[in-house]
């Protein structure tokens, strides 16, 4: 075999060129920390343009896991690309008719906003380094600051209009920068599997839903790192909107399929062989049963007993990473599922992926983690915690 | 205005014309900023080699013997007569150095064969495993005798290559242009400037487009371009000995295609799509797709 | 407004206008001349070298075996589709000629479910002449269609007898040979006349009384005179062998797949046996035994044939009728 490329085992009858899947892992990564993105700006937009109290222990820190995981967000396509070095085509010569091209700009886009927010936020802890701090990490900070100390009542009040008005535009930056990665698949013709208007809207509920897991299980866990109480309101929060977003995600989702099913267009019999033999345990077990039932189950039980305490706590996590679990399961079924069902509507691909190589689970895997090492590094430096004053981060210790 | 009075007790005054030379200054100076951005961009749209997206050109193009505004090249076949003896496959591999082995094809045979008793046909490509353990090899191509001694209620060969469709899903969703249809009616791949997304692959439904492995970018059928700009027909065509495979200029009323068009009724593959496919067919069945 | 705020809107615009500079700096020249694309790979692509150079190009230097294929029954299968695509023929590339014509010949020809009979004569291998080891035995790839024996050829009968005037001499003046050494004409297959005297002519078989006789006749003359003698009825040389005859067609098994089950064969570019003189034949057969004559096919099957073989042989076949319509 061409160590080049690996070609898929397959049944039934499949054109001779669909026995290389073209969308490997890395395909399925890329959306799922574009959802995390726009899930965690949600939830941070929750306290800077809803005013939603309850959400301020998790508002900077959400902010700053959007930009770590923004910046993640390009890797996966890099590592998919037969020429990264020309990725840049797409935006010097965007072929406006398609959702690839939005891709550069859009993301850009959504960077910038994202560095700004992130800028404006924690502007005073940089001006802070810059004028208190030493050695190089005072001078990036001055550059950083744009050599202005200027944190009067007069500047902050700046400030906060446009952090409100950077939230404000970013709620539907984010509803862009997510949808068109639906509209990718949801506007082809070649799969039955993948066209479908409610694509867009698919991926967002199920975006919304993974970044606010995330950030319930990253607060969890570093409150719990941290030795500090856990703000059961934040918590109760967090839940509310989890449990919401998730009844319309499988709302949509279930309509979607059931829709599918319904239709049995030709080819309807491969996919009913799809979807009771391959498909059984990503789908049925992981991403409905385990990572959607069972957390909707016990969210509601929360709410419903208004659970409170430890059990809430644990409960919230449980489900949330559960959650996790589940969407990425959904972005795997989607992107892997629909290539395995071949266009001839007569046959099925196995896609077997490797765990080396470019384009391999290890590179997949790494890509998913490093957000959350860039999130570590960064908290080394600024403090995305409502509650940390300026003198700790005066001390120069970032909290653990 | 906030900024015209004093900003705090421990600040020395500034007169108010200061203040505002000093507000109208940067104004200007923030509108200069924007009028030379759009300046820039004003400037970008009109550099050369963006000014003409139309018109004639004086030269022809794109060889001096060959103008493709004087042809509307068409394909078509005749499945009522090919006996998937694989001439073409071989012969598309060799004309433009497409990988040798079962899994990069930009024209491929499909055989349908119904049994007696069954209603769906048992369909197979010169690419199935069992065909190419009857060929001994990758790089050859033979269809195995495997419903020899089965009863055979009917059975076919059907070509399939590229459509070079009239409105291509493939040139619809390619994020930088590096896929496009020619004015003569050929769908191109630009491999100094495709990316390798493989939206394109994913987009075509008849699944004609690959991904080369070897150079980084997508691939496909070309309608040997470079043959019928120097007036040669594409190697399946050429070497197709049952003429099967026919190709020419509908601007010619009398070429094969005019005349297989307007002779026959002719279907496309998958016209729900709405691609407007231009390789026509007689001879296809309700099981082809 | 606060300095940092100015300073990041002026950020901003730099950033915007630098960038709005690099798309137009980085965009190709020959970008959005005909369309959203780069138009100079539009003649790059067209500039690429074709690998098949098609008949036309073969019958350059190929000329008769071109004539032949082109007014034959496979003249829709190009060269390059059996001998292989032949750029920089021949100064950087030598076409092969296929040996394994089981193989090839069968990629079109074997008959299988779903070949319409209508575009290819298909035959089952297993059955088809299965003691043949290969097509070409029989068939001749540039013109396959092995002709009906009945045909008769058309040939300029004056010019002919004009010709064979000297062929008397040996070969009698109907045809029929003077003693048992030299080879009955008359009604002999045509396509193997005019290719022994094409091998007279060019050397490839040698004799020292055929040579100048062949040289003699002119190219063109060549399958005007076969048609000819072919055309003479041969009568029963009358001449027996010294062999046995029973034990002759014991042998004559492996003979009749391409001489025919009766001396006869069907391809025309097979000799009749059928009634030949069998000391021709004797010598004929010794002669491809001891390397005088060489064939391909002849040169390893006489190989195992001992002298009281090839008496049995010649004189079972001289014996057989050699049938009026054997043409």
């Amino acid at each position: 075999m061409d160590p080049l490329f690996q070609a898929a085992p397959y049944s039934g009858y499949v054109y001779p060129n669909e026995t290389v899947i073209p969308w490997s892992v890395l395909i399925v990564v890329y959306p799922y920390l574009t959802g995390l993105v726009a899930g965690s700006f949600t939830v941070s937009s929750l306290y800077h343009v809803f005013g939603m109290q309850q959400f301020r222990p998790v508002a900077r820190f959400s902010m700053l896991l959007a930009l770590c995981l923004m910046v993640c967000v390009p890797m996966p396509l890099l590592l998919h690309l037969g020429h990264p070095e020309r990725a840049f085509n797409a935006m010097i010569t965007p072929h406006l008719t398609s959702a690839f091209a939005i891709f550069g700009y859009a993301a850009s886009f959504y960077t910038i906003l994202l560095l700004l927010e992130n800028w404006f936020v924690f502007r005073p802890q940089v001006v802070q380094i810059a004028t208190e701090g030493r050695g190089p990490l005072q001078w990036i900070c001055r550059i950083v600051s744009l050599a202005s100390n200027d944190l009067s009542e007069h500047a902050m009040h700046y400030d906060h209009k446009w952090i409100y008005a950077l939230s404000v535009i970013g709620i539907p930056a984010a509803l862009g920068l997510h949808g068109y990665v639906g509209f990718v698949f949801g506007s082809l013709k070649s799969r039955e599997w993948w066209s479908s208007d409610l694509m867009p809207p698919v991926f967002l509920l199920s975006a919304v839903i993974s970044g606010t897991a995330l950030v319930i299980v990253l607060y969890v866990v570093t409150s719990l790192f941290r030795k500090v109480t856990i703000e059961e309101a934040c918590v109760k929060g967090l839940v509310y909107t989890l449990w919401a977003f998730l009844m319309f995600a499988l709302l949509l989702e279930g309509v979607e399929f059931a829709s599918l099913l319904y239709r049995s267009r030709e080819g309807i019999e491969t996919i009913m062989t799809y979807v009771s033999g391959p498909l059984v345990v990503p789908f049925f077990v992981l991403q409905l049963g385990l990572g959607s039932a069972v957390p909707l189950l016990t969210l509601t039980y929360l709410i419903l007993r208004g659970t409170k305490g430890r059990a809430l706590i644990a409960a919230a996590t449980g489900s949330a990473l559960l959650v996790l679990g589940a969407v990425l399961m959904m972005r795997w079924n989607v992107v892997i599922g629909g290539q395995e069902i071949a266009k001839t509507g007569k046959g099925l691909v196995t896609y077997e992926p490797e765990v080396l190589g470019r384009e391999g689970l290890i590179a997949a895997g790494s890509v998913l983690f490093l957000p959350l090492v860039l999130m570590f590094l960064a908290t080394r430096i600024v403090s995305p915690w409502a509650e940390e004053t300026r003198a700790a981060v005066l001390r120069g210790r970032a909290p653990a | 205005m906030k900024g015209y009075t004093m900003n705090s007790d421990d600040q020395p005054a500034v007169p108010a014309r200061r203040i505002f030379l000093r507000d109208i200054s940067r104004g200007a100076a923030c509108a200069g900023a924007v009028a030379g951005a759009a300046g820039l961009l004003a400037a970008a749209e009109a550099a050369p080699g963006k000014a003409e997206a139309t018109g004639s050109d004086a030269a022809s193009f794109p060889t001096p013997d060959y103008d493709w505004n004087q042809h509307r090249w068409a394909y078509c076949i005749d499945a009522t007569k090919c006996i998937g003896c694989l001439r073409c496959v071989e012969a598309c591999k060799r004309e433009n150095g497409v990988a040798l082995d079962a899994h990069h094809f930009r024209t491929w045979v499909e055989r349908y064969a119904y049994l007696d008793g069954e209603e769906k046909p048992h369909i197979d490509s010169m690419a199935d495993p069992v065909n190419i353990a009857e060929s001994g090899s990758e790089s050859q191509y033979r269809f195995a005798n495997r419903y020899r001694d089965a009863k055979v209620d009917k059975a076919f060969f059907v070509p399939k290559l590229c459509n070079h469709c009239t409105h291509p899903a493939c040139v619809q969703v390619c994020p930088t242009g590096a896929t496009f249809k020619t004015r003569d009616g050929v769908v191109l791949i630009d491999h100094k400037y495709c990316i390798g997304c493989q939206y394109c692959v994913q987009a075509c439904p008849y699944g004609a487009r690959f991904f080369n492995h070897a150079k980084g970018v997508t691939d496909k059928c070309t309608w040997c371009y470079h043959r019928i700009t120097k007036g040669l027909l594409p190697a399946c065509v050429e070497v197709c000995p049952v003429e099967a495979r026919m190709f020419g200029d509908l601007n010619d009323k009398e070429s094969v295609v005019s005349r297989f068009i307007r002779n026959n009724r002719v279907q496309v593959l998958k016209p729900e799509t709405g691609n407007a496919p231009n390789v026509y067919y007689i001879g296809l069945d309700k099981e082809v797709s | 407004m606060p300095k940092h705020i100015a300073r990041l809107v002026l950020l901003i615009i730099g950033f915007g206008a630098l960038a709005l500079a690099a798309k137009s700096f980085f965009t190709v020249d020959s970008f959005y001349r005909f369309g959203h694309y780069r138009a100079d790979s539009v003649p790059e692509i067209a500039a690429l070298t074709p690998a098949f150079q098609t008949p036309k190009a073969c019958q350059t230097c190929h000329a008769p075996r071109h004539a032949e294929w082109s007014g034959a029954n496979h003249k829709s299968v190009i060269c390059e589709a059996c001998h292989g695509a032949a750029p920089g023929h021949p100064d950087h590339l030598k076409v092969s000629i296929p040996t394994d014509t089981q193989r090839l010949c069968t990629q079109c020809h074997e008959q299988m479910p779903g070949r319409p009979s209508s575009s290819v004569r298909q035959i089952d291998p297993g059955q088809h002449y299965p003691s043949a080891t290969q097509c070409i035995a029989c068939h001749n790839p540039h013109a396959p269609k092995i002709e009906a024996a009945a045909a008769r050829p058309v040939f300029d009968r004056k010019a002919a007898v004009a010709s064979a005037a000297v062929c008397a001499g040996c070969h009698g003046e109907s045809g029929t040979a003077a003693n048992e050494i030299w080879p009955n004409l008359a009604g002999q297959n045509a396509a193997y006349l005019a290719r022994s005297l094409g091998a007279f002519k060019t050397g490839a078989r040698t004799d020292a009384t055929m040579a100048p006789m062949a040289q003699a006749v002119a190219d063109d003359d060549v399958p005007n005179l076969a048609a000819y003698f072919s055309s003479l009825s041969c009568g029963a040389s009358g001449r027996r062998g010294s062999g046995d005859a029973a034990a002759g067609k014991v042998l004559a098994k492996q003979c009749t797949a391409c001489h025919g089950e009766s001396g006869r064969p069907v391809n025309t570019s097979w000799p009749r046996l059928a009634g030949q003189n069998p000391g021709y034949l004797a010598n004929a057969l010794t002669a491809f035994r001891e390397g005088q004559r060489s064939d391909p096919f002849m040169s390893p099957v006489a190989h195992g044939l001992s002298d009281a073989d090839i008496a049995n042989l010649a004189t079972y076949f001289a014996a057989l009728s050699c049938g009026a319509t054997s043409k």
